[in-house]
C-alpha cells in the first residue's frame, strides 16, 4: 500500500483558484469517504482550510491513485488544473510534508498554531466517517507527534508576528486576562477594528469607538459590540479604559501629555496602555514618559513582530532536523 | 543540629534560585526551584523546632534565630502566594533573598542559647507576629522588584529576554504587592497590640516606637495607595524602601 498526497496552496495558486477547491468542514468526512470510492483507494483524508486543500490517500498503486485524484479534484472545482497550481507527493515525502503542515513550517504565517487544530478536525473527520485504516492513521498519528515535538522543542511559534497580535499579547503581560480591561478606538480605521477584534477574541469586555464622524463609529460599535462616543468625550472616557488603539489620519497629535496628566488621579495611576498605529502619529511620544503609561507606535509593533519572524525563520532547520530523525526513527514512511 | 539544618535550608536555597534562574535562561518553567523551596521549609522548621527546644521559647532570643525566623516567614508566604504566580520565577526572586538572610543567621546563632523558664506569653506573640508580619513584607517588596524589572523592560520596548517572557502580567504583582503589604501590615497590628499588653522595661520602648514607627508608615502607604491612589511605581519602590529601612531599623535598635 503506498501514500499518496495531491494538492494545492498559498504557494502554488492564488486565491481565486484555491477558492474553488475549498471543502467546508462539515463535509470533510463525506468527501473523504467519497475519495475511498474511487478506484484503488483504499483510505483518504481531506484537509481544506483557507490556504490549502490537500488530499492524502493511501493506494495499491500510486500511479492510479495519482490520476484518479486529478480527476476528481477537477471534477470537484468543475475546472481544468493547470499544473503549476498542484503538487504531488507519495511515500515518505507525503509524510515529511505532512509534519512540516502539522509544525506550521508550510503555514503562510510561518510557525502559526490554527493549522495543527485544522488537521485534527480533517483527521477524526475522516477517521468518524470510516475512511482511515491502518496506513493513514498511522501517518496522522506520526505527524501529530512530531508537530507536537517541533512545537516544544523549537522557537518556531515564539512571539507574535502581526501588529495585531503583538498588541495583544502586550496587553496581556500589562493586564493579565483581558475579561477586566476596557478598550478605546479613537479613529474607526481597519487596523483598529483588526487589533480591538483580537483584544475582543482574548477577553476585553467593553469597547468604547469614537471617530470624527459619529456615524463610523457607531457603525463600528455595532460591528464590536461596542459603544459610540461622540470625539468631543473621548477624554473623559479614558478616565475608564486600560487600553487606548488610536489610529486617526489627523495630522498631528491628537493625544497630549496634559489630556492624560488630567485624568491620572481619577484613573487613580491605574496602568495605561497606549497604541497608535496611526501615521502621523496620534500620541505625543511625551505621554509615554508618565510612569504608567506603556505607549507603543507602529513602528515599534512592526520592530517586535519583524524580530519574532526572524526568530521563527531561525528554527526552521531545528525543526526540519525533529521531523527527519523522527520519521527515521519510525522507520514507517521511508522511500522504497 | 541547627546550624547544619540551616546551612541544608541555605544550600536548598541556593539550589532553587540556580534551577530557576537556568530554568529562565533556557526558556522553560521548572517545578525544582518550588520543590527546593519546599525542601529549604521543612529545613527551616526544623532550625526553629531546635532552637525553641533549646531556649524553651519561641526562638527569637538572638539575630541568627530572628533571621532564621523572617527567611521562614518569608518562604511561608511564598509557598502560600507562590500559586497565584508562576511560581518558579517568584522562587527565582525570593531564594537570593532567604539565602542572604540565612548566610548572615548561620554567623549569628548563638552557640549556647540560654533557656528560658518563665514564658510571657504576650512577649512571645509580639516577637513572633512582628517577624512573621516582615516575611509578608519581604515577600512583598520581592513582587515589588519583579513589578520593577517589568516595569523597566515594558518602558524601554525590551521584549525579547526569557525573564520578560516569565515574568507574570503588571496588574497581577501589583496586585500581590498591595495585598501582601495588607496581609504584612494586618499581622504586624496584632504584634503592636501585644507588645502594649506585654510587660516591657524601659529598655523596650525604643523598639516599641521603631515598630510603631514601621507600622505607621506600611499603613500610611496603604491609605495612600486605596484613598487617593499611587503610581504603581512608586508604591513598589516605597514597598522596598520601607522594608529595608525597617530591618536596618531594627538592626539598630
Amino acid at each position: 500500500m503506498e501514500i499518496v498526497c495531491l494538492g494545492l496552496n498559498h504557494h502554488t495558486a492564488p486565491v481565486e483558484v484555491r477558492e474553488r477547491f475549498v471543502v467546508s468542514e462539515n463535509k470533510l468526512g463525506a468527501e473523504a469517504k467519497r475519495l475511498c470510492e474511487l478506484d484503488g483507494i483504499a483510505e483518504g483524508v481531506v484537509l481544506s482550510t483557507c490556504n490549502r486543500t490537500e488530499y492524502y490517500v493511501a493506494a495499491d498503486d500510486h500511479r492510479i491513485a495519482r490520476e484518479e485524484l486529478r480527476e476528481f479534484l477537477q471534477s470537484h472545482a468543475g475546472m481544468r488544473l493547470r499544473a503549476e497550481h498542484l503538487y504531488e507527493m507519495e511515500r515518505a515525502e507525503v509524510a515529511r510534508h505532512l509534519c512540516r503542515v502539522v509544525s506550521g513550517l508550510d503555514s503562510m504565517v510561518l510557525g502559526e498554531t490554527e493549522i495543527f487544530g485544522q488537521v485534527k478536525k480533517a483527521y477524526r473527520a475522516a477517521l468518524e466517517s470510516g475512511s482511515t485504516s491502518r496506513i493513514l492513521n498511522k501517518l496522522f498519528q506520526k505527524a501529530f507527534g512530531v508537530g507536537k515535538k517541533v512545537r516544544t522543542h523549537t522557537g518556531i511559534q515564539e512571539g507574535q508576528t502581526s501588529v495585531g497580535s503583538v498588541a495583544v499579547d502586550l496587553a496581556e503581560k500589562i493586564f493579565g486576562h483581558l475579561r477586566h480591561s476596557r478598550v478605546m478606538l479613537i479613529g474607526a480605521g481597519e487596523m483598529s477594528r483588526t487589533t480591538a477584534k483580537s483584544l475582543l477574541s482574548r477577553g476585553a469586555h467593553s469597547i468604547f469607538v469614537t471617530n470624527r464622524s459619529l456615524d463610523r463609529a457607531e457603525e463600528l460599535a455595532r460591528e464590536l459590540d461596542g459603544q459610540a462616543v461622540r470625539f468631543d468625550d473621548w477624554q473623559r472616557v479614558l478616565e475608564e479604559v486600560d487600553v487606548v488603539i488610536s489610529s486617526t489620519g489627523a495630522p498631528h497629535a491628537l493625544v497630549d501629555r496634559e489630556h492624560v496628566e488630567a485624568v491620572r488621579r481619577k484613573r487613580r495611576f491605574r496602568p495605561l496602555f497606549l497604541i497608535d498605529i496611526a501615521v502621523p502619529r496620534d500620541i505625543d511620544p511625551a505621554v509615554g514618559e508618565i510612569e504608567e503609561v506603556y505607549l507603543y507606535d507602529i513602528d515599534t509593533l512592526q520592530e517586535i513582530a519583524v524580530e519574532a519572524k526572524g526568530h521563527r525563520a531561525d528554527q526552521i532547520k531545528a525543526c526540519e532536523r525533529i521531523i527527519d530523525q523522527e520519521l527515521a526513527k519510525s522507520g514507517l514512511f521511508e522511500s522504497s | 543540629m541547627a546550624q547544619w539544618l540551616l546551612i541544608a535550608a541555605t544550600v536548598l536555597a541556593v539550589l532553587g534560585g540556580t534551577l530557576g534562574l537556568l530554568a529562565v535562561r533556557h526558556g522553560y518553567r521548572s517545578r525544582w526551584t518550588v520543590i527546593c523551596m519546599l525542601a529549604t521549609f521543612v529545613c527551616q522548621l526544623g532550625v526553629l523546632g531546635v532552637r525553641g527546644e533549646l531556649r524553651g521559647k519561641c526562638p527569637l532570643g538572638d539575630y541568627g534565630e530572628i533571621l532564621a525566623f523572617l527567611a521562614w516567614s518569608l518562604v511561608l508566604f511564598y509557598l502560600v502566594v507562590g500559586p497565584a504566580y508562576r511560581i518558579s520565577l517568584l522562587g527565582l526572586f525570593t531564594a537570593p533573598v532567604v539565602t542572604i538572610f540565612q548566610v548572615v543567621a548561620i554567623g549569628l546563632l548563638e552557640a549556647n542559647p540560654e533557656r528560658v523558664y518563665e514564658v510571657n506569653a504576650w512577649g512571645e506573640a509580639h516577637a513572633a507576629f512582628s517577624v512573621l508580619s516582615y516575611g509578608a513584607f519581604a515577600l512583598a517588596a520581592v513582587a515589588a522588584l519583579m513589578f520593577l524589572v517589568l516595569n523597566k523592560k515594558l518602558k524601554d520596548h525590551e521584549l525579547g529576554s526569557s525573564l520578560f517572557k516569565n515574568l507574570p502580567p503588571v496588574r497581577s504583582l501589583l496586585d500581590s504587592v498591595v495585598r501582601l503589604t495588607a496581609l504584612g501590615a494586618g499581622i504586624l497590628t496584632v504584634g503592636i497590640v501585644a507588645a502594649f499588653m506585654m510587660r516591657r522595661g524601659e529598655d523596650a520602648l525604643p523598639h516599641l516606637v521603631a515598630a510603631m514607627a514601621t507600622w505607621a508608615a506600611y499603613l500610611g502607604l496603604l491609605v495612600m495607595h486605596f484613598w487617593r491612589g499611587i503610581t504603581p511605581r512608586r508604591m513598589s519602590i516605597g514597598v522596598m524602601s520601607l522594608f529595608v529601612l525597617s530591618l536596618l531599623v531594627f538592626a539598630f535598635v
